[in-house]
């Protein structure tokens, strides 16, 4: 079986070489690349498919209890410090390999039709192919500096996805966003690696885990600043993951072409901050504060982007939010020391949620047709409706997936859900209250997207909705644009003229658009959403608490395998109470759901009325962005505007006062020494005088 | 013939100078002869280093080889000595690189191409003249010679305010200059032996009070020429006019020079008074670092903008010769090198997107990328790399200046902390200054009032082929960093040795430099450290 490992490195690198050859390729032939367009995917897409069959393979190899295997070769060094790279691969790195290539794999057959019209199709292929590659070199990575160095990479792969279109304005402004706010994430992370270094003098998660332990106990290092090492590295995932206060990002990065939101922002990237968590579990958990600090965390986002979901119109926002509520699932998760749990949900999430935004992406596809390829339009939810009976197969999936999410069983995401609130039940109630209650609301806002999307009559062209969806975007233009109320009518003309000019591929106005119905998209799309449905409907049974293979399978490295024998005496009772509670939750929530959105029983709009504030509060995001644009954005503009007044005027203004000076001097030296004789004997007797004066008085 | 005694040194200085003195005889009517003469000359040249390198050079040995000496003035000890150590080499590896690539850059040149190769090829042997001699008087003759063609460089083919820019260059770097006279002077006739030798200076036992002053005059020196501010009001009026070739060489090789004579003389020739310069170093470094970031931000011309992140990017060399550790130095130097690459390489493209935008004015840009998809990906590369991005050179040079100074046993964990997290704060700043700039020249609906009256054509294969050879080594070092660092780590051992045995705290501790990570809370509070609060 060795080779099998020693080969394990071309995982990561086949992706890398079909981004590299393809980019490449667009670089210096340009069209000559472009004219083979699917010639270059296939290559790309085959690249990825070898990667994932490699990955099963060592997955298989983990299952038959293989030995953890590392390989390492030294990449810098400097006197006495030698710092490694390599991979390692484990029980937990298999699991992840298989994961992202499956997606990876998925979403890239999905991208086919998807991207079909789009010019940048093959610079699109390259981008997911290096994508794929760094997410894979993340999780092979045996230490923390490789895991900075390929989470940085995600990071900048992110970034290129998100401003994808980079001629639309909010991609633009996306991107950039989705980077900083991943910087001071990272700014935390590398200060905590740093200090972890410096205690350590490790970057292993093993050595750093124990030798932290030995230190703590020995006094040689307070517990307080063990904590705040791992508060720091903590940072990183609650950026990467989406976590409060760093979220921000992730819902802009909708901005980005679906496939990537799929790939990305729902099912590996984001997840990587989880991931990261249960790489440093070791060290994480012999540190209460930071165990804390994370749960809360988790809990405060589960609930945060629950709530904020609620109100989305745009169905992939919702989409977004939903994805931050459930990583802040997984991080209390693993906050509350429930390491399978988290890593379980991880999995089923990846593929119910990779299915759903991949099935979102077929709605928006569909929707095109019927209103044009603007986002505004075509990801309104209140322009769709009854796409049901337009697109079977993709309406067939978003429901799996929905009843998934909404915790229903035997669907995926009831397995891990249950397994979460249980162990969040025995840690501290409250989280596991404020678990239940997320659940609840998660169920009635998926069921309300459902309904909304999939039942009921079409309102795409409803033309008093399309002036709503108008109006609100236009007014977020004006406010853009500072305050200063503008006519609206002067305004739509405005818009109606900036519009053609932006928008990407936009040949085509919403109000002249193709046909009146969507359809259903093609083969290429709606198979992945088939695969997809199936592990996000069944593969919670493999984590059924009566008989958990995958905790048998993935357990902290620190923990004994005696727990799992120990599960074995499972209480039924207990797991039943637990079960029907939030079952039963989740039925509140999708009544709600079907009362307001199916059966139109209860008027959404009157009870919003009801509640002004709260109502605000979610569909302006907790008014997070505004403060955070107040503040920082344009708190920093400010102070730097200030620096460089300083530079320009006093720093430079003293040099070129310096300049001035010396010309001064010597102009009037040149008045001086003129030449004249009578002159100069009239300054030596002056200075004579003077100083027969100043002598006699002294 | 011997190679082993060629002069191998002194005709990588003298070939490019001597060649320069052809160019008014070549025929030559439209300016095309004469480039390619420059270019020929210029890869001949880095033909030689790369050759002399390789087969003369042993990168195990920390001490100078290829050495050269002849005696020029024997009245005053005054030789033409060259030689190459660690820390020379790999400059002058990368001022042959820059500078044939900057020829290459300078292909549309058509103002006086004769007059702007010769200073060109003039600069190219005074540059690597500077790297190389070990003698004092002749380090600041060559330090002179390259001032000169800068100043006609940048006052005959400059911008529109090219003579106050020249002017002011001019002025800032003699004025600094005479400071390293009158330093080198000072330690030449100190004690019994007058010697202008750098070798001889090294043994010669200076008190601190005198190193003192002397180290205070080379840093201001060198202060004006990397820079660090507040005397770096130079660099943004001269970069700001200074076309692309000028450019990539003024921020690839010249400020390179401030940093390798700050390790050179302040840090090798006077140990004693780097122990007491060495915090403040690192604070100006820090304050090279944000500060420059944050004027970098609210710049509003292209040029100045990348001109005030060379400025902070050099904070990073600052704190490394500061740290006392051999990760601290040896990323001090990388990021010189790393700087070189990718300095040159943002300037290269702000010249090229100028040549096509004819303005410099961020907010008279927009939407450019979709006319120009190949600078738009070109200049993207190249600006993650300036951010520190893993995989790319400048992000091993901050992590290694980072992890460097955070186990450092020269200071305080207080302060220590402190350093770190204004340094990490930089890191944050980078992007911000970097993807807005980005944003504002490419991305978005495209700017009709530029596109209506400026045609903007993709990049030529020239160009690309530029941005390829510099990306390729950034990208290298990037991948696998010890590609570099293990060709000149010899030395940097070497000096940081020399520096932790002025500092008596740290000399004791040569030997038992692992355990002492290991358990730091035993051993840094007692730890003498330099600076304790």
């Amino acid at each position: 079986m060795e080779p099998l490992y020693q080969y394990a490195w071309l995982i990561p690198v086949l992706p890398l070489v079909g981004a590299t050859l393809v980019g490449l390729g667009l670089l210096s032939f340009n069209q000559f690349t472009n004219r083979f367009r699917s010639g270059n995917s296939v290559f790309i897409v085959s690249l990825i498919g070898a990667a994932m069959t490699y990955s099963f393979a060592l997955l298989w190899s983990q299952l038959q209890g293989h030995a953890p295997y590392t390989q390492i070769i030294e990449w810098a060094a400097a006197g006495t410090f030698h710092l490694n790279m390599g991979y390692t691969i484990d029980h937990l790195t298999a699991l992840m390999l298989v994961i992202v290539t499956t997606v990876a794999f998925l979403v890239m057959v999905y991208t086919d039709g998807y991207m079909a019209h789009d010019p940048g199709y093959i610079r699109f292929y390259a981008y997911l192919s290096l994508f794929s590659s760094s997410m894979l070199g993340l999780v092979i990575s045996p230490n923390l500096v490789q895991v900075y160095v390929f989470w940085e990479l995600v990071g900048m792969c992110s970034y290129l996805l998100i401003g994808f279109w980079y001629d639309r304005k909010p991609a633009a402004d996306a991107c950039q966003k989705a980077f900083v706010t991943n910087r001071v994430g990272d700014f935390g992370l590398l200060l905590g690696i740093l200090g972890l270094y410096w205690a350590t003098n490790s970057f292993e998660f093993d050595v750093i885990g124990t030798r932290l332990q030995d230190l703590v106990q020995s006094g040689s290092i307070s517990a307080g600043l063990a904590a705040l090492f791992a508060v720091l590295v903590f940072l990183g995932p609650v950026a990467k993951s989406a976590q409060f206060p760093l979220h921000v990002w992730l819902p802009d990065a909708m901005e980005g072409p679906t496939p990537i939101s799929a790939l990305i922002h729902a099912a590996t990237m984001v997840a990587a901050g989880v991931f990261l968590i249960a790489r440093m579990f070791p060290v994480f958990e012999g540190i209460p504060i930071a165990m804390d600090v994370i749960a809360w965390t988790g809990a405060f986002t589960a609930f945060l982007g629950a709530t904020i979901a609620i109100t989305q119109n745009d169905i992939k926002k919702g989409l977004a939010y939903s994805t931050m509520s459930q990583l802040g699932y997984m991080v209390m998760a693993m906050g509350v020391g429930a390491y399978t749990a988290g890593l379980f949900h991880l999995m089923t999430h990846a593929y119910f949620k990779a299915m759903m935004f991949l099935g979102s992406g077929s709605v928006i596809h569909g929707m095109e047709d019927v209103v044009g390829h603007d986002p505004a339009y075509a990801q309104d939810m209140r322009l769709m409706g009854g796409l049901r009976k337009y697109m079977p197969i993709t309406a067939g999936t978003f429901f799996v997936g929905t009843l998934a999410i909404s915790g229903i069983p035997p669907f995926a995401g009831f397995w891990s859900k249950d397994e979460i609130l249980g162990a969040a039940f025995t840690a501290n109630p409250i989280f596991w209250a404020v678990g239940w209650v997320t659940a609840g609301i998660t169920a009635f806002y998926m069921f309300r997207m459902y309904f909304s999307t999939f039942e009921g009559s079409f309102r795409g062209n409803d033309s008093a909705v399309r002036n709503q969806i108008k109006a609100e975007k236009l007014q977020s233009l004006g406010l853009a644009f500072g305050p200063g109320a503008m006519n609206p009518q002067e305004l739509m003309v405005a818009s109606d003229h900036t519009h053609d000019d932006h928008g990407h591929d936009d040949h085509d106005h919403p109000e002249q658009s193709h046909s009146h119905a969507p359809h259903e998209s093609p083969l290429t799309m709606t198979l992945p959403l088939l695969v997809l449905a199936v592990p996000s409907a069944l593969i919670g049974l493999v984590g059924t608490p009566f008989h958990n293979y995958f905790e048998e399978f993935i357990h902290p490295s620190t923990e004994v395998v005696h727990e799992v024998v120990e599960l074995g005496a499972f209480d039924w009772s207990e797991f039943l109470v637990m079960a029907a509670s939030s079952v039963g939750i989740a039925l509140i929530g999708i009544t709600l759901a079907s009362l307001m959105y199916l059966t139109r029983k209860i008027d959404p709009s009157a009870i919003a009325a009801k509640i002004p504030a709260l109502y605000q509060l979610s569909k302006n995001k907790w008014y997070i962005d505004d403060i955070y644009n107040a503040v920082f954005v344009m708190g920093s503009r400010r102070l730097a505007r200030q620096v460089l007044e300083v530079d320009v005027r006093i720093v430079d203004g003293l040099v070129n006062l310096a300049g001035l000076v010396t010309l001064v001097t010597g102009e009037g030296l040149k008045y001086l020494e003129n030449g004249r004789a009578q002159f100069y004997a009239l300054i030596i007797f002056g200075a004579v005088l003077g100083l027969v004066l100043i002598s006699g008085v002294t | 013939m011997n190679l082993d005694h060629f002069p191998w040194l002194t005709t990588i200085i003298l070939f490019p100078i001597v060649a320069s003195l052809l160019i008014p005889i070549i025929p030559d009517k439209d300016g095309k002869t004469v480039r390619w003469y420059a270019l020929i000359i210029g890869l001949l040249d880095f033909a030689l280093i790369v050759y002399a390198f390789t087969t003369q050079y042993d990168f195990a040995d920390p001490g100078m080889q290829l050495v050269e000496s002849y005696a020029w003035v024997p009245q005053l000890d005054l030789k033409w000595s060259v030689g190459a150590d660690g820390l020379s080499m790999p400059l002058i590896i990368l001022t042959g690189f820059i500078t044939t690539l900057a020829i290459l850059a300078a292909w549309p040149v058509t103002l006086k191409p004769k007059l702007f190769y010769f200073l060109i090829l003039a600069m190219y042997g005074g540059q690597i003249g500077v790297f190389a001699v070990q003698d004092m008087l002749l380090f600041f003759l060559m330090w002179e010679l390259e001032l000169i063609p800068v100043y006609l460089l940048l006052s005959i083919w400059g911008g529109k305010k090219r003579l106050y820019a020249a002017t002011k260059f001019i002025l800032y770097t003699a004025g600094g200059s005479l400071f390293i006279l009158v330093a080198a002077l000072a330690m030449a006739f100190y004690g019994d032996t007058i010697t202008f030798d750098m070798r001889s200076l090294l043994t010669k036992d200076f008190p601190l009070t005198f190193q003192l002053w002397i180290y205070a005059g080379f840093l201001i020196a060198y202060g004006v020429k990397l820079p660090i501010i507040p005397l770096h009001t130079w660099l943004p009026d001269a970069h700001g006019e200074a076309t692309a070739p000028v450019h990539m060489l003024l921020a690839g090789i010249l400020l390179k020079m401030g940093g390798y004579a700050l390790i050179r003389m302040n840090a090798e020739m006077l140990p004693d008074a780097h122990a007491y310069f060495a915090p403040v170093l690192i604070i100006l470094g820090i304050v090279n670092i944000i500060y420059a970031a944050l004027t970098s931000f609210a710049q509003r011309s292209l040029k100045r903008k990348i001109a005030y992140s060379s400025i902070s990017h050099m904070g990073f060399v600052l704190i490394g010769i500061a740290s006392f550790t051999d990760l601290g130095l040896s990323g001090a130097v990388l990021q010189m090198v790393s700087h070189g690459l990718i300095g040159a390489s943002l300037f290269f493209l702000v010249g090229a997107t100028y040549d096509r935008t004819h303005t410099l004015m961020l907010d008279e840009m927009g939407g450019v990328g979709k006319q120009m998809p190949k600078i738009f990906s070109m200049f993207t590369a190249c600006s993650l790399a300036s951010l520190a991005l893993p995989g790319m050179s400048g992000f091993v040079a901050e992590l290694m200046v980072f992890v460097g100074f955070s186990t450092s046993d020269a200071y305080s964990p207080t302060f220590k902390v402190i350093v770190v997290i204004l340094a990490a704060i930089g890191v944050i700043l980078t992007p911000i200054y970097l993807l807005s700039m980005l944003r504002e020249i490419f991305y978005g609906p495209e700017n009709k009032e530029l596109t209506s009256h400026e045609k903007l054509v993709d990049a030529e294969p020239r160009e690309v082929f530029i941005i390829a050879c510099l990306l390729i080594p950034i990208i290298g070092i990037g991948f696998y960093p010890k590609l570099l660092t293990q060709v000149y780590d010899a030395k940097t051992i070497q000096l940081t040795s020399r520096l932790r045995d002025a500092v008596p705290a740290l000399a004791l501790r040569q030997s038992s430099h692992e355990p002492i990570a290991l358990q730091p809370a035993q051993n840094y509070p007692e730890a003498p450290a330099i600076v304790s609060h």
